[in-house]
């Protein structure tokens, strides 16, 4: 039975859980809950973003459509807790908590991929509608510069991107994302 | 040389923009209203991200800001703008009152809008002060910088400045 998100032991159990995967040798594979937890890291260091999301106020999720082709059958929402200039916390989280985020851009596995390789623009990428946004545009367009930098941080990882596994990786990626899921109701 | 260029521009601007606070006093007495937004999406521009951005930034700034539904109420022509990175583009007709959004270029534009797409948030972050768009401060001199390299393409910039200034305020979010 999956634990209750937004509970403490919600909160513990996913944190241990990245500490445990954070022991494999990196990189991680994008989107993993060992490579949010670096990604984490990095905005919460990240003197650029920090300045130019000085007055960024809200959540922000990346919603991941599923992907079966490279492991992932079921969409992925990372949460991110941002506010001002401080990122306080990035998860992955069960879809009722993604979906209600202040602000929710959603994009094929495949777009995500073009962004975090910087082969597409967020904005570009929303004005074709490859992305779509939902929440309060004006907000976000006032803060282009600090959406840009979450992007520009993304970019400098060094990830294993989905597209990139092998048929056997895929088939392993599939034997720890089914428990996690169950686990945490991701 | 560009510096005096910029420093032209902008006094042309503020002339511009002292005729513009008279005109608009003016034109305030018996206008205005914040009557219904009647924003129509047109059939086909659903797939167009950047009509659909646009319209919503234009619906969700009218509301948080009632005091610009006059400028939205006194516009009359047609906008047609494209994000040349992108290749997308969208005509707006404006009609006292109403916005009719459609997918690519629709009519006789009395504004056309050539650029990036990042140069289109710039314009939707330029500043608005004293009921004015306000060109002084970075946004507005990368604007004026980006206008002077042809980065950023105003067709009517001279000829419909009116109609130009309040298409800015009702798409600046600030």
């Amino acid at each position: 039975m999956a634990l209750t998100y937004g509970t403490d032991e919600w909160e513990q159990a996913y944190v241990a859980e990245v500490a445990e995967r954070q022991k494999a040798p990196r990189p991680y594979i994008a989107f993993s809950p060992e490579w949010i937890g670096l990604y984490e890291k990095a905005v919460q260091e990240d003197a650029l973003y920090k300045e130019a999301a000085a007055t960024w106020e809200g959540s922000v999720v990346l919603h991941v459509l599923a992907a079966p082709e490279v492991g992932i059958d079921e969409d992925l929402y990372l949460f991110m807790d941002l506010w001002h200039g401080d990122c306080r916390s990035m998860r992955l989280v069960p879809k009722e908590a993604g979906e209600a985020g202040d602000f929710v851009i959603t994009g094929s596995m495949e777009r995500w991929l073009q962004v975090s390789r910087k082969q597409l623009d967020t904005v570009k990428g929303m004005m074709q509608g490859k992305l779509k946004l939902k929440g309060d545009l004006p907000t976000i367009v006032r803060a282009v510069k600090a959406a840009s930098r979450l992007v520009d941080i993304v970019a400098d990882m060094d990830s294993i991107y989905p597209d990139e596994l092998t048929p056997e990786q895929i088939e392993e990626l599939r034997g720890w994302i089914v428990p996690l899921r169950e686990k945490f109701g991701v | 040389m560009v510096t005096y260029l910029v420093g032209a521009l902008l006094v042309a601007l503020g002339g511009i923009a002292i005729v513009l606070i008279i005109a608009s006093s003016k034109a305030e007495v018996g206008s205005g209203g914040t009557g219904e937004l009647d924003v129509t999406m047109a059939e086909g521009v659903e797939d167009n991200g950047m009509a659909v951005m646009l319209a919503e930034m234009i619906k969700t700034n009218l509301t948080n800001k009632p005091e610009r539904v006059k400028d939205f109420n006194k516009l009359k022509g047609t906008v047609w703008i494209t994000a040349e990175d992108a290749d997308v583009e969208m005509t707006m007709d404006f009609n006292k009152g109403s916005l009719t959004v459609r997918d690519g270029k629709v009519g006789k534009p009395i504004l056309a809008i050539s650029t990036d797409s990042a140069t289109l948030m710039d314009l939707a972050n330029i500043d608005i002060k004293f009921g004015m768009p306000y060109y002084f401060d970075e946004t507005g001199m990368m604007v004026i910088k980006k206008l002077l390299k042809r980065e950023l393409k105003i067709k009517g910039l001279l000829t419909h400045t009116i109609a130009l200034t309040y298409m800015t305020k009702i798409m600046s979010v600030k």
